[in-house]
């Protein structure tokens, strides 16, 4: 083996399939009505048991799949409860509760992803509206916790841009079977948001340039005009930097490589900000249509600033770089 | 996908690292840390080194002299060279005239002009640009008149880089100005710069430095022996030339610009929290990302490669974003002249050198992307 960042036949193999499963059973159409995404495919695939060991019943793929995988499942703006159920999955596992993990995997349990405010924590896209919404893998700034909230005493709070309700509940009504602050599970999970990220930054790109070719103004596509095609070669460069990141990140980290949380650090960082630039630029480039709740656009923005906050983002400078400079500071100046 | 380095390939960094530690001189390690060009001394010296040892062409085959390297021990080499920092084999004759003779030129033409290059005793410069050709290159007008086995070229070209320096010219002449399309009618044309008629005047940069020149053509006699190509169809012959230089070009770059934000960082030690903290960490994820970027375009089948115009943009509009922010982090300093403000300067040629960043986007919308060209005449 040498340097090579092509894809395996395996890696092309599982890609096809899940944008297969994706485009019949989760199609962008989807979105205009208000029904929340059911599960139940993504788990009859294997999308949240992809990356455990096949000892404990999953399909044992490393980081590069799982995160190409979720590449997919955020171009699609598949609900956060595959995020979440996918990695509270494989954080249970790491706390020695395979009862869990397995019902995570099979998809017979999912979880949704909640954050810290204040003394409170914010559920989003949870399932339940009686009692229980079910367990909630809450990103708690640089750590991860599975919690049990107790949702029959949350406050109901609309979701941003009359999206779905958003569950508050106080931290203390929430039981924590646990909590892990490893560094393998944050970038495990940082990866994945990363992936998603970039997948949102993906379609806005490739919606706005379908857009661009067939809207004409001036007798003319708007895309012939400088004025879209440069903003349109910009989304292109910010999801090709991501991209091309994101490899490199998911190489590391399936071959535990010492500058993994380098690269996996900066991915996060680069992949927030592609996701909104472009999300935002796709509004644009759209025009009238682009800030009407009929196009898919704004499903894009909204989903990729709930992404941008699951997390703090890892502290980059931090880190060792993988080169460090042979020449000093004092040579250059 | 793989990031791992074979047991050989490793061994030959090593190779590599080693001979370089031996054999570089101290002083022009030295001038190049400080960001300058070497004197032609200090270049020319190097690159017989290099010569010596086999490695001066180090993209070229075998049968033409070169190591016959793997894509990734070219890449180690040039990675090698950047980190120590010591000269790269002197670019327009390896890069780029060199792999265009070895392509299209004729057996005299190789056997006259290829071993020159491998040796470093002819120096080459690139004739592309003249003042009213710019972007678009192919409304080009020096001319070159056909008398017997001759062409009388009569023009000017200009932002030659280093044409002072250089033995040699490869220049792109109109053959044939009543061709019925511009990009026709243009040759490929190896001039000797000792020619009676060439007049060479440097150009100060706003750096305050003259990398690059004018170069006057009065009457200036090219036997046709030295076209290279048809004689009208210089200008696909000039295309391949230019995709050489984006692909070779960007191997040693991004490690440049890592190292520099590795620089810029140690040199502001930022709080962490603070408004510089955050913009050197976006620093360093976007040159992390070029580093990604370059990979891909190295190691991955082209159909899906990055293209050269991404990585190419990336790399001019993050050197300029990284010396941007070094002139706020220097305060009084940004004043002066010092290695760090020099290269600001310098940095604004990034998007305007090899095609500027407004015609990368044109590229990259036009034929990634798939968006109507515009029109042109």
């Amino acid at each position: 083996m040498t340097f090579d960042l092509n894809r395996s036949e395996d890696q092309r193999r599982i890609l096809d399939a899940a944008d297969g499963l994706l485009d019949q059973s989760y199609p962008l159409s989807r979105l205009r009505t208000s029904q929340s995404d059911d599960l139940g495919p993504l788990a009859a695939f294997g999308a949240f048991s992809l990356a455990l060991p096949e000892e404990t019943g999953g399909a044992g793929f490393s980081a590069v799949e799982e995160a190409l995988v979720h590449v997919a499942l955020g171009r699609h703006v598949v609900t956060t409860r595959a995020l979440a159920t996918a990695l509270a999955a494989r954080l249970a596992l790491s706390l020695s509760r395979a009862d869990l993990a397995s019902r995570f995997a099979d998809g017979s349990l999912a979880a949704c992803a909640a954050v810290r405010d204040g003394d409170a924590i914010l559920l989003f896209e949870s399932a339940g509206t009686g009692d229980r919404a079910g367990p909630a893998l809450l990103f708690d700034g640089r750590e991860l916790a599975l919690v049990e909230p107790d949702t029959a005493r949350a406050e109901r709070l609309p979701g941003l841009g009359h999206g779905p309700d958003v569950l508050r509940v106080a931290d203390s009504s929430a039981t924590v079977p646990g909590r892990t602050g490893d560094a393998g599970m944050l970038a495990a999970a940082d990866l994945l948001v990363s992936a998603q990220l970039l997948g949102i930054a993906e379609a806005t790109r490739d919606l706005a340039v379908a857009y661009a070719q067939v809207r004409h103004q001036f007798g003319r596509p708007i895309g012939a005009f400088q004025a879209i095609k440069h903003r349109c070669a910009d989304m292109a460069l910010a999801a090709e930097a991501a991209s091309s990141l994101l490899d490199f990140a998911a190489v590391a980290v399936a071959e535990a490589r010492a500058d993994a949380p380098f690269q996996v650090a900066a991915l996060r960082r680069l992949a927030a900000r592609a996701a909104l630039e472009n999300a935002r630029a796709c509004i644009q480039i759209h025009g009238g249509i682009g800030f009407s709740a009929e196009a898919d656009a704004h499903h894009f923005l909204k989903r990729a600033h709930l992404l941008s906050r699951l997390g703090g983002a890892p502290a980059l400078l931090d880190l060792p770089a993988p080169l460090a400079p042979h020449r000093t500071v004092a040579e250059r100046s | 996908m793989d990031l791992r380095f074979t047991e050989e390939e490793r061994a030959f960094r090593a190779e590599v690292r080693g001979f370089i530690d031996r054999t570089l001189p101290d002083e022009t390690r030295a001038r190049m840390a400080s960001g300058r060009t070497p004197t032609k001394e200090q270049w020319g010296w190097w690159h017989g080194k290099l010569y010596e040892r086999g490695w001066s062409v180090p993209d070229w085959a075998k049968e033409h002299g070169g190591p016959g390297w793997t894509p990734v021990q070219r890449f180690i080499f040039r990675e090698e060279l950047q980190q120590a920092p010591a000269p790269q084999p002197q670019q327009f004759g390896t890069m780029m005239v060199g792999p265009v003779i070895i392509a299209f030129g004729t057996d005299p033409q190789k056997r006259r002009f290829l071993s020159g290059i491998r040796s470093g005793k002819d120096w080459w410069c690139q004739g592309f640009s003249e003042p009213g050709a710019g972007s678009d290159l192919a409304s080009l007008k020096t001319s070159a008149k056909r008398v017997d086995d001759h062409y009388i070229v009569n023009g000017q070209k200009t932002w030659t880089t280093l044409a002072h320096w250089a033995d040699w010219i490869f220049a792109l002449v109109r053959t044939d100005p009543n061709a019925p399309k511009k990009q026709e009618g243009i040759g490929f044309l190896l001039i000797d710069m000792k020619s009676p008629g060439i007049t060479v005047r440097p150009i100060k940069n706003m750096a305050g430095v003259s990398h690059f020149a004018e170069v006057f053509y009065d009457d200036v006699r090219i036997p046709l022996s030295n076209v290279v190509g048809a004689l009208d169809d210089g200008w696909r012959v000039a295309m391949t030339t230019l995709g050489f230089e984006r692909k070779t070009a960007a191997m040693g770059l991004q490690l440049e610009l890592s190292v520099r934000v590795e620089d810029l960082i140690a040199l502001a030690a930022p709080r962490a929290g603070t408004a510089t903290a955050e913009r050197l960490a976006d620093l360093r994820a976007e040159a992390a990302a070029l580093r990604a970027m370059t990979y891909r375009a190295l190691f991955r089948d082209p159909a899906t490669a990055s293209d050269g115009s991404l990585v190419r943009l990336h790399f001019a509009e993050l050197s300029q974003r990284i010396h941007r922010a070094a002139m706020d982090i220097l305060g009084p300093a940004a004043l002066l002249g010092n290695g760090w403000t020099h290269d600001y300067l310098e940095s604004y040629s990034e998007t305007i050198a090899g095609g500027t960043a407004e015609i990368q986007r044109n590229i990259i919308a036009e034929r990634i992307l798939g968006l109507p060209r515009e029109e042109r005449s």
